[in-house]
């Protein structure tokens, strides 16, 4: 880390000390300016733009030969598994999301009046979030574990279970485990965003408001949703991009089973690929993942597009 | 603190949000006691029926095996490099493309920072499998150069928005001003806008750290001898295998998210800061 501090060069022994003999020929200023983004470009291009071109072509181009077919995405449209991991990523993400959002504005709620603890508590939260997915997932397979696991026993000592649950081998549960685990990952960073957009609204709104007589729920609604508008969409945006995508936790704690049960779009194309071999049909689902993710980004991107 | 208008001053309510927050506190922070507590327990105490909460006799025991006899320093030693390398690489080409889409009237600019937006959204098995090849083909499967190069495809763009969004709050005048005394716009970055922007960094370095180190996709792709494995790889390979010692595991699991936690705790005020400044900007 202490490149942060050697690397850039203090302000203090500037630019003006060196004097213009120090400064390199100047370029016309447009061209430096495609030098300044060249590097990112350059290996954005070779690293991502061509290897996304590879599975588009792919998932094109018939087994073994030449030529273009739609036959993948034929077969992808026609395949059970498809209907049933997409309906499962969904699920997930959806009951991911809205739990994030709605556990991470309760509690910014919350932590946004003066407490003791405040600070400690916020710092803290975001603990799980900061941890390796694939630890989240490893932290759950053990608290759920149906013989050794804490959370049978803890709830068979409040008395409300008679026998121990299977959280991650029955069929109904498993989906419901893995989405347990990441609410539990993922609400603290919607939380701090959720915080940070509440502490951006002006107090004087609200006593504007309370001048006016509004109550504490016409207050939530008409100056607090409306100040959140921009941080809920950022929130929305990026958190369903990354559950989405989702797949270190997934991996860690069932393997997307038992059988598919718990499979999503990400561990699926990943199966096909590394396990299965099936190259084109991987890059077809695969890129028909991407589809899905551009198309829930919309709001997002042009939110951001506005403002440039 | 004063914010009279917004919250009420009742008891009640104030004894309901102590008891909320102090829930919600339980069900983030028991997970983690949990871990710590398994990873002291011997095998046999973390296996018994009914379960045991508090180990008898603490034992570090899990935590020498997993360093000593099962290969974590090399898999300790591969993630910090190539995370760390990820992380610094990152955030120097973002901070410098985010100064070239600030600062520069150039042709294509909304297009070529709209595709570095949408290069975000890409899912990594979208790219994954051609980059097994490609790697491959050119002899870094396997490696650690392999690994940093496909960490940047991650990382890099998110860098490059994060770190334009910082340069943008440093204004222009202190630019032109630089300009006007014969600077080159290469000093300008280097000696004024870097060290301007030194929380922005420190917050896209912590971020491509933690998104290096947590990565299980690329690193189960693009590697396989024992040698190149990293720790997250290490414990999901752990947890696959037939039979699973939960102390040592646990003993992994927490050692594999410490450094992200301490580095964390160290500098989160930056993190959080860089983390929101975009959401909330007006």
């Amino acid at each position: 880390m202490n490149i942060v501090r050697g690397r850039p060069a203090p302000a203090s022994h500037g630019f003006r000390a060196r004097g213009r003999a120090a400064c390199l020929p100047r370029l016309r200023d447009a061209h430096l300016g495609y030098v300044f983004i060249a590097p990112t470009l350059l290996l954005l291009g070779v690293v991502l733009a061509y290897p996304a071109y590879e599975s588009v072509r792919l998932s094109l181009s018939p087994r073994g030969g030449g030529g273009v077919t739609l036959v993948q995405y034929v077969g992808l449209v026609q395949s059970d598994l498809f209907r049933q991991v997409v309906w499962q990523t969904a699920v997930f993400v959806t009951a991911s999301v809205t739990a994030h959002v709605v556990l991470g504005l309760a509690v910014a709620l919350v932590l946004n009046r003066p407490l003791w603890g405040r600070t400690g508590f916020r710092i803290l939260a975001l603990l799980p979030w900061v941890v390796p997915d694939v630890v989240a997932g490893i932290i759950w397979k053990w608290i759920l574990n149906p013989l050794y696991g804490v959370l049978n026993d803890a709830l068979a000592r409040l008395g409300l279970i008679a026998h121990p649950v299977e959280w991650l081998t029955n069929p109904s549960l498993v989906l419901f485990s893995v989405i347990l685990a990441n609410v539990w990952r993922g609400f603290p960073f919607v939380m701090i965003i959720f915080l940070a957009g509440l502490q951006s609204i002006p107090t004087e709104l609200y006593e504007a408001a309370a001048i006016d007589g509004a109550g504490t729920l016409q207050r939530f609604r008409h100056v607090t949703l409306p100040g959140l508008r921009r941080v809920f969409i950022v929130a929305l945006a990026l958190d369903t991009i990354w559950e989405t995508r989702r797949f270190g936790l997934v991996q860690a704690m069932t393997g997307g089973g038992p059988g598919t049960l718990s499979e999503v779009l990400s561990t699926q194309v990943f199966k096909q690929y590394f396990q299965f071999f099936k190259f084109e049909f991987a890059s077809a689902m695969a890129i028909a993942m991407t589809g899905l993710l551009l198309f829930v980004s919309i709001p997002y991107v042009r939110m951001i597009v506005r403002e440039e | 603190m004063d914010l009279p208008a917004i919250y009420s001053r009742s008891r009640l309510v104030l004894a309901l949000v102590y008891v909320f927050a102090g829930l919600v506190g339980i069900l983030v922070f028991f997970p983690f006691v949990w871990m710590v507590l398994t990873s002291l327990k011997t095998e046999t105490e973390a296996l018994r029926i009914p379960v045991v909460w508090l180990p008898d006799r603490p034992t570090l025991a899990a935590y020498v095996t997993m360093w000593l006899r099962k290969n974590y320093a090399t898999y300790f030693f591969n993630s910090a490099v190539v995370s760390l390398t990820t992380a610094v690489i990152s955030t120097l080409l973002g901070a410098m493309a985010g100064y070239g889409f600030s600062r520069f009237a150039l042709r294509g600019r909304g297009v070529l920072m709209g595709l570095v937006l949408i290069s975000q959204m890409l899912p990594g098995v979208l790219v994954v499998g051609p980059y097994f090849k490609i790697l491959s083909a050119v002899g870094l499967y396997d490696t650690r150069t392999g690994l940093i190069i496909a960490f940047l495809t991650i990382c890099l763009p998110f860098a490059t928005w994060m770190l334009k969004g910082f340069i943008d709050g440093v204004p222009r005048e202190l630019d032109e001003a630089a300009m006007v005394d014969g600077c080159s716009r290469w000093r300008i970055f280097v000696g004024i806008v870097l060290p301007l922007i030194r929380p922005g960094m420190v917050a896209t370095m912590l971020f491509a750290f933690l998104l290096a180190w947590g990565d299980l996709l690329w690193v189960s792709t693009l590697t396989h001898s024992e040698g190149m494995v990293t720790v997250t790889l290490a414990i999901a390979r752990t947890v696959l295998e037939f039979y699973v010692n939960w102390p040592e595991l646990m003993a992994g699991a927490l050692m594999g998210g410490f450094p992200g936690i301490v580095l964390y705790l160290l500098m989160q005020r930056w993190l959080v800061a860089g983390l929101t400044a975009g959401a909330i900007k007006q």
